[in-house]
């Protein structure tokens, strides 16, 4: 009897709670009508009148399966989505670069830069009761350090990270091998996340599978492939200031669907099946800013632009002259309004817009000039024959182009068009499109040109493509095999100069002489894009545009 | 009947180990290394690489690494999954149900509407309703999956919203990914059956039924399908084989959960255990329906059944 | 339907025995249907043969500033979002395509036929091992293993061919095996080796060319999967890129158009379909014409 009654009671239940959902839809339908006067295409910045509303779910469709949500094993960035959520950081970095206070209320770095002293708050507790404190911030780090818990990004993030001593209850210092100026920016990562040590433990190797921080939602379940569920954490009461809500978030749930194919996830959106989804691409942009129902929201992302390198470690292209015929010949402004139709900004120097020390002075510094192209050519001695291309002392010139498969952010179609627009000036490219880049590009170094970008928080991430110390490649050259002493010494001085402006000078040096020397043909810079209902209020952004849904709310 | 029966069985462990063994050396061969595959090639340190390596055993030589697969396996111990730990036998348990509901769906889908537009068409022979029949029937086994799943859900999920583009919960979300795969199976079946009706139409027996004036209706459906439904009860096995491959595609377009998903994944991240586990799980079952397609033929078919 | 109503021997049948007995005006409507199935693969032969004369522009030109042009006089199937002509990308496609189709086809049959015939000629031991390997092979689905081959060798034409033509070979070895030994078993065989023929002989002379009748059907729908399976590897990522792409990768890469610019995807799309369409119509005509099951007893 017992049984039955429950039974009832799970009926009628759900029959409220069907209703509530049906006379929300309504109501959501009707706020959509009433919103046709505002701007097509709200941005992040776009101030919402409406008061939040309190509740609902908010369904977001992912573009990629995750591979775990242990924020230390990650190495996927749709998994940081999901992360980020769940998870938060001594520090936060705001779109400006400075950093401010997170878990971390004040600190200080030691006059040599090796030791960093961080306050605590004392009112945070992980989602298991865990209550947040120094010795939870020595563990998270020292975790990334111990190889049984096989960090990967995380590891090269926490760099140069030692050891850290439990001061006091809520002061931990940090110790650091060499100084470096990236490291506040890096803790602000959400790969580099405080995790609770007690479910750390308990879980060991299947944290991943099991998340538990102290973020503005809980972990509730993950079908796998098929969605990641998030519950508001009522006790949050510890937001950065990257949004505006310091309390508990609005939303009851976030549920991260997983779409990977493109029609699919943007279908949904469309068809309201899913109230937001991710990585739109450029054709279904322009078609969205003219669909009434809905609203794009976009951030650009920080730290190095999609950019070609040339490999200087490949004849003829150890050449300045034949690198500066690619930079002449290459239509970079045609590629991207062709294939992004305007959605993605053209990149300019080897770092984003964003990111600190970009030096604004390159924009429009590199135009198009076949003639300047064949010249160079021409005094290089490469002569063109009766098929076009070009070829000296019986070799003909051709370029090695190299990208990965799937296609991903129409990268192949760049490859495509460069292959034409190089053919104009003699050079026969070869375009390798390949599912296993690391063993082709990074293992046999066999590629003239390869592309790449990276989101990072700090203009040290030109470290590991221009140094000359950087091995990535074959573990004897960087992705442009570019060796310069005078590069090397500015960045290595940029890491550790403690005068801002100084060190934006420093930057500026570095990116001048990359252009200059053609080492790279930077193309686009990778906006973050969300296609969301427009009953989706405040979806905010971090400085490495991950989504933040503490302000999020759906209008009622 | 016992013993064809334990032949059988110690015949397909055989094909299970074999199939093992293959799917072993087929992964080692794969170029690329699965730790490369977890971290970001620009960022990593050569220390991380080898600790990461060390930790998953992957730097030890194959017979090695496959000797303590085997002994594992034995014990019942699928191993983990490379890239995040998790245990490969679980895995393979939440995502068995999607993958198997979608190819039953699917088969069912094929067999009926397969099996009406056969005998349609064979009734009809070489007039328009077999051409028509079999035109549509083809047109089924003649479109990439991929295409036609996309266009099933431009216009039943996105244009009309009938039914959910993606998801694996509920009978709705398995209505479009069933049919976009039952379509493809509707097509083998379509050529079967007509195939064999055809055939069977002009047997002695059929004659002799229609002469003794049995009504054409009962000749057709009752006597001259069933035999006709032997030769395509063999070609199940085949078929539920080709649906569990066309599964690698249709999940993806639809975003459901299920093997196919996960082993091609797997096998673009070089995951070996998760790889085996599914290759194990399917060569099972490949072994269990031909088992099955062959006890239910002997039961089928007159001719076998009085031979026994 | 007449014909099979004719007593036949097990004996080898000819080709005026197969003729004997013409269909009525029925069938006209069938043989329209391969006549225009015949016509669809000529065309799209000679689109392969001689892309230059069919197609109005070059296959690789990108005007930038017509990118996705809606079908018109000026292009048929419209634009590609480089600017390019889709129908003349079509057109000059139909080469990789059919390339993939016929050389997996070609490589996966000789190669399938091969064992097979081996296995099911000399019998004993030998068979015994090789269908237990087939079989083995059997239980892993043909896309799988083409994806494991496409995913080892990468997406290039060779290792797609390989890939595709691979992942045929169980199934060609199996039914050629089948079909070797139904006819080994014939009496004309055993009449053969009474007269004292020796094996090559009887294998070249008599099995063979009693033999081959299915695999050629299965070859010819075979042609039609290969595509197929082809341009499902572009979907998963690992088809062929090239200056001048296939039709999969073309539909694979136009998929993502489809609600901005239909024609992108479409044309290609349907390219596939019609051909494998007609192929697998002209298969299935081949199979009522030559398949001896047919007309037993």
């Amino acid at each position: 009897m017992l049984k039955k009654r429950n039974n009832w009671k799970t009926i009628i239940a759900l029959t409220t709670a069907l209703v509530l959902v049906l006379s929300g839809c309504a109501g959501t339908n009707k706020a959509s009508n009433t919103d046709k006067n505002a701007s097509p295409a709200a941005t992040t910045d776009a101030a919402t009148a409406a008061a939040p509303a309190k509740g609902g779910e908010l369904t977001y469709a992912l573009a990629t399966s995750p591979d775990t949500l242990d924020p230390h094993r990650s190495g996927l960035a749709v998994a940081v989505r999901a992360i980020r959520t769940i998870h938060d950081n001594l520090v936060a970095q705001l779109p400006d670069g400075t950093i401010q206070p997170w878990l971390a209320t004040e600190w200080a770095v030691s006059e040599d830069g090796l030791s960093y002293t961080f306050k605590l708050r004392q009112d945070v507790k992980f989602h298991d009761g865990t209550p947040f404190n120094a010795e939870a911030v020595k563990y998270n780090y020292d975790r990334i350090l111990n190889p049984e818990t096989k960090a990967a990004n995380s590891a090269a993030l926490i760099r140069p990270y030692k050891s850290a001593d439990v001061i006091d209850e809520f002061t931990v210092k940090l110790n650091l091998e060499t100084p470096s100026n990236a490291f506040l920016g890096n803790l602000s990562q959400a790969l580099v996340s405080i995790v609770s040590p007690t479910a750390a433990q308990k879980y060991g190797d299947q944290l991943g599978k099991n998340p538990v921080g102290t973020g503005p939602f809980k972990f509730v379940s993950w079908e796998e492939n098929s969605q990641i569920t998030v519950e508001r954490n009522p006790d949050y009461k510890w937001a950065p200031p990257l949004v505006a809500n310091q309390e508990a978030p609005y939303l009851d749930k976030v549920i991260f669907k997983i779409a990977p194919e493109e029609a699919t996830r943007i279908g949904s959106v469309q068809s309201g099946q899913v109230l937001a989804g991710e990585t739109i691409p450029p054709q279904n942009i322009l078609a969205l800013e003219k669909d009434e129902k809905l609203q794009l929201f976009k951030s650009n992302t920080q730290g190095l632009p999609y950019t070609l390198f040339i490999n200087e470690n490949k004849a003829p292209w150890n050449e300045l002259k034949a690198r500066q015929a690619l930079q002449a010949a290459i239509d970079v402004d045609a590629i991207v309004k062709t294939l992004y139709l305007g959605t993605y900004d053209r990149a300019w120097s080897p770092l984003t817009p964003g990111t600190f020390g970009y030096d604004k002075s390159l924009e429009g510094g590199v135009k198009p000039d076949l003639d300047k192209a064949n010249a160079l050519l021409d005094e290089l001695g490469y002569v063109k024959g009766a098929d076009g291309v070009r070829a000296k002392d019986g070799k003909k010139l051709t370029l090695h182009y190299v990208d990965g498969s799937p296609n991903r952010e129409k990268r192949n179609d760049i490859a495509a068009i460069i292959q034409q627009q190089l053919k104009q000036i003699g050079i026969a490219v070869e375009v390798e499109i390949t599912k296993d880049v690391r063993t082709v590009v990074y293992e046999n170094g066999n590629y003239d040109i390869y592309g790449n970008s990276q989101v990072n928080s700090d203009p040290e991430a030109l470290r590991s493509f221009y140094h000359s110390g950087a091995v990535s490649v074959g573990a004897n050259q960087n992705l442009p095999g570019f060796k310069n002493a005078e590069v090397d010494g500015w960045i290595d001085q940029g890491l550790i100069e403690k005068d801002e402006t100084k060190r934006q000078e420093l930057y500026a040096k570095v990116q001048q002489a990359i252009i200059e020397q053609a080492v790279i043909i930077p193309i686009y810079v990778f906006p973050y894009t969300i296609a969301a209902s427009k009953t989706v209020k405040d979806i905010k952004f971090d400085s490495l545009a991950y989504p933040l849904f503490n302000d999020a709310f759906i209008q009622k | 009947m016992l013993k064809t029966i334990s032949i059988r069985l110690f015949t397909s462990l055989l094909v299970i180990l074999g199939s093992l063994v293959l799917v072993f050396v087929i992964v080692y061969l794969l170029p690329g290394d699965p730790v490369l595959s977890m971290v970001d090639p620009s960022t990593v340190t050569p220390e991380v690489l080898a600790s990461l390596r060390a930790q998953l055993g992957v730097d030890r030589p194959l017979y090695e690494q496959f000797g303590s697969y085997v002994s594992k396996v034995l014990q019942g111990d699928f191993g983990k999954s490379i890239v995040n730990d998790e245990p490969v036998l679980p895995k393979i348990i939440t995502h068995l149900p999607a993958t198997l509901a979608l190819t039953a769906a699917s088969c069912f889908i094929a067999a009926v509407v397969g099996i009406w537009l056969g005998v349609l068409s064979a009734i009809h022979r070489d007039r328009w309703i077999d051409i028509t029949a079999r035109v549509v029937g083809l047109f089924g086994i003649s479109m990439p999956t991929f295409w036609s799943g996309i266009l099933l859900i431009l216009i039943f999920s996105i244009t009309l919203d009938w039914f959910p583009a993606m998801g694996s919960e509920g009978w709705k979300t398995l209505v479009l990914p069933a049919v976009g795969l039952g379509i493809v199976g509707a097509g083998f079946v379509v050529r079967l059956v007509r195939n064999s009706m055809l055939e069977v139409i002009n047997e002695p027996f059929i004659v002799t039924l229609r002469a003794k004036g049995v009504a054409e209706k009962l000749v057709m459906y009752r006597h001259a399908l069933r035999n006709a439904l032997i030769p395509a009860l063999t070609m199940i096995g085949v078929l539920s084989g080709e649906l569990l491959a066309g599964t690698v595609v249709i999940e993806t377009v639809f975003s459901r959960q299920g093997i196919g998903r996960v082993i091609s994944d797997a096998l673009m991240a070089k995951d070996l255990p998760v790889v085996q586990g599914v290759v194990f799980f399917s060569a099972i079952m490949y072994v269990i329906i031909n088992l099955i397609v062959d006890l239910s033929y002997r039961m089928i078919d007159p001719r076998v059944r009085r031979s026994q | 339907m007449k014909e099979t109503a004719v007593a036949k021997t097990a004996w080898p049948r000819t080709r005026a025995m197969r003729r004997s007995a013409p269909r009525t005006a029925k069938l006209n409507v069938s043989n329209l249907l391969v006549y225009a199935a015949g016509f669809v693969v000529i065309f799209i032969v000679l689109c392969a043969l001689m892309p230059g004369q069919i197609a109005p522009y070059s296959p690789t030109e990108m005007v930038m500033t017509d990118i996705m042009l809606p079908p018109s006089l000026t292009h048929f199937f419209g634009t590609d979002y480089y600017g390019r002509d889709v129908f003349s990308v079509v057109v000059y496609g139909s080469r990789d395509s059919l390339l993939i189709g016929l050389a997996s086809v070609l490589i996966g049959g000789l190669l399938g036929a091969s064992i097979g015939a081996l296995s099911g000629f000399l019998g004993g031991i030998f068979d015994t091992v090789i269908m237990g390997f087939i079989e083995v092979l059997m239980t892993i689905p043909g896309i799988l293993f083409a994806l494991a081959i496409a995913a080892a060798m990468g997406p290039s034409l060779f290792n797609v061919v390989l890939a595709v033509a691979l992942s045929a070979v169980p199934g060609y070895a199996r039914v050629f095996r089948g079909q070797i030994i139904s006819v080994k078993g014939r009496p004309f065989i055993t009449a053969a080796r009474s007269v004292g023929a020796g094996n090559l002989r009887i294998f070249f002379r008599h099995v063979l060319p009693n033999a081959w009748s299915p695999l050629l059907v299965m070859a010819t729908i075979g042609l039609g999967t290969s595509i197929l399976i082809g341009s499902g590897l572009s979907f998963l990522g690992l088809g062929v890129i090239k200056e001048i792409p296939d039709w999969g990768t073309l539909l694979s890469q136009g998929r993502g158009y489809l609600t901005v610019a239909w024609w992108m995807s479409t044309f290609p799309g349907l390219a596939i379909t019609m051909l494998v369409l007609s192929v697998n119509l002209m298969g299935d005509k081949l199979r009522d014409h030559i398949d001896p099951k047919k007309s037993r007893f």
